[in-house]
């Protein structure tokens, strides 16, 4: 446990410092987050056409609400803990490649519900959104990662032996 | 916890969010208030006189500095005053109060108060970065030149800033909670300890 913690640590903290370059914001966050916002837009447009996407931008083209996905909402830094959850633990490499998959895409799926919801919720009542945005989501979503995390460690054999990570 | 029931832990979870977080923001003030006093002693030690005090204000703390504001007239305010909302860097604590309590393991409340205390240096760390990052980054030249930080430490302060914002808030309660709740872990997970 005091490996896996270390690995952990030290895993998040490189990858969080390799996030904030700006070679890896221009090449990765940005076009990621620009994905996540036409992605979202997608999806909304399927019951409300009034909406659209502009790099980061949502926006309502019938009330000119709109939301900017910030850092923090892009859902690159949960999927960054989860990552290195998923590194850290001792498992063989097969298995963690299959975790990092489901667990990205299981992050990133509530990450959009999380864009949605908040588009819709701003819409609605700005201090809900306010509170939901700063609070409530931030928490449900590093929960998300958490539970990604405990059903992929319930996969792993039960008697399976220790490995590097 | 048998290892099947990871679902109704999560339901559990999910039932005690509503409560923990309505607890968390109606004594906000009581929980804000040792940080707001690690707040000033981190603040008042590191920094030399940057920092006459810190006020609480319900979740709201205000750095009272020794630093002219860059557009001060007669009449201003004659020093610079940074605000933080510590509300922004503790809301793990309620999704830390969820875990601990859906879990139903013996001895919830010492995890409760042991949680807590654990994630107070933590929270500190956070506001520490914020007020500095306002105070060094975002208040202008004029307010940064009176600090005196180097590039360096500038950098520093918004990787810390970056890092107290984004992962610390989140990270370090679920940290908190799976060291507290290894037994749990390691028998719902079917392996032995490392």
């Amino acid at each position: 446990m005091v490996r896996f913690f270390l690995w952990f640590l030290l895993l998040q903290a490189t990858l969080f410092g390799l996030e904030l370059t700006p070679w890896v914001q221009e090449w990765f966050v940005v076009p990621w987050t620009n994905t996540l916002a036409a992605t979202s837009a997608g999806l909304v447009k399927l019951f409300d056409p009034e909406v659209l996407a502009t790099g980061k931008v949502l926006q309502s083209a019938s009330n000119g609400f709109a939301v900017s996905i910030e850092a923090g909402c892009n859902g690159v830094e949960a999927t960054i803990v989860l990552v290195a959850a998923i590194l850290a633990f001792p498992a063989g490499w097969k298995r963690k490649l299959i975790g990092l998959a489901a667990g990205i895409v299981a992050v990133q799926g509530l990450n959009i519900v999380r864009v949605i919801s908040l588009f819709y919720i701003g819409q609605w009542n700005f201090n809900v959104f306010e509170w939901v945005h700063l609070y409530v989501w931030q928490a449900l979503i590093m929960l998300d990662v958490l539970i990604v995390w405990l059903l992929w460690v319930r996969t792993l054999p039960r008697a399976a032996p220790a490995t590097a990570a | 916890m048998r290892a099947n029931s990871l679902g109704r832990f999560v339901l559990r979870v999910i039932a005690w969010l509503p409560l923990t977080f309505a607890c968390w923001y109606l004594a906000a003030p009581l929980f804000v208030w040792p940080v707001a006093v690690l707040s000033e002693i981190v603040t008042r030690n590191a920094f030399g006189d940057l920092v006459k005090t810190v006020e609480q204000n319900g979740p709201l703390l205000n750095f009272i500095t020794s630093l002219r504001p860059g557009q001060a007239t007669s009449g201003a305010k004659t020093v610079l005053e940074v605000e933080c909302n510590v509300l922004l860097f503790t809301f793990g604590l309620p999704m830390l109060a969820a875990l601990i309590l859906a879990a139903r393991e013996p001895h919830r409340v010492r995890h409760l108060l042991i949680g807590y205390a654990v994630l107070l240096p933590l929270q500190t760390f956070s506001v520490v970065a914020d007020f500095l990052k306002n105070a060094a980054i975002l208040a202008g030249p004029a307010v940064a030149s009176q600090i005196g930080f180097t590039s360096l430490q500038r950098e520093a302060i918004a990787f810390s800033y970056q890092f107290g914002t984004l992962i610390l808030p989140t990270v370090a309660p679920a940290v908190v909670w799976v060291l507290m709740h290894r037994r749990f872990l390691e028998s719902f997970a079917g392996r032995e300890g490392e």
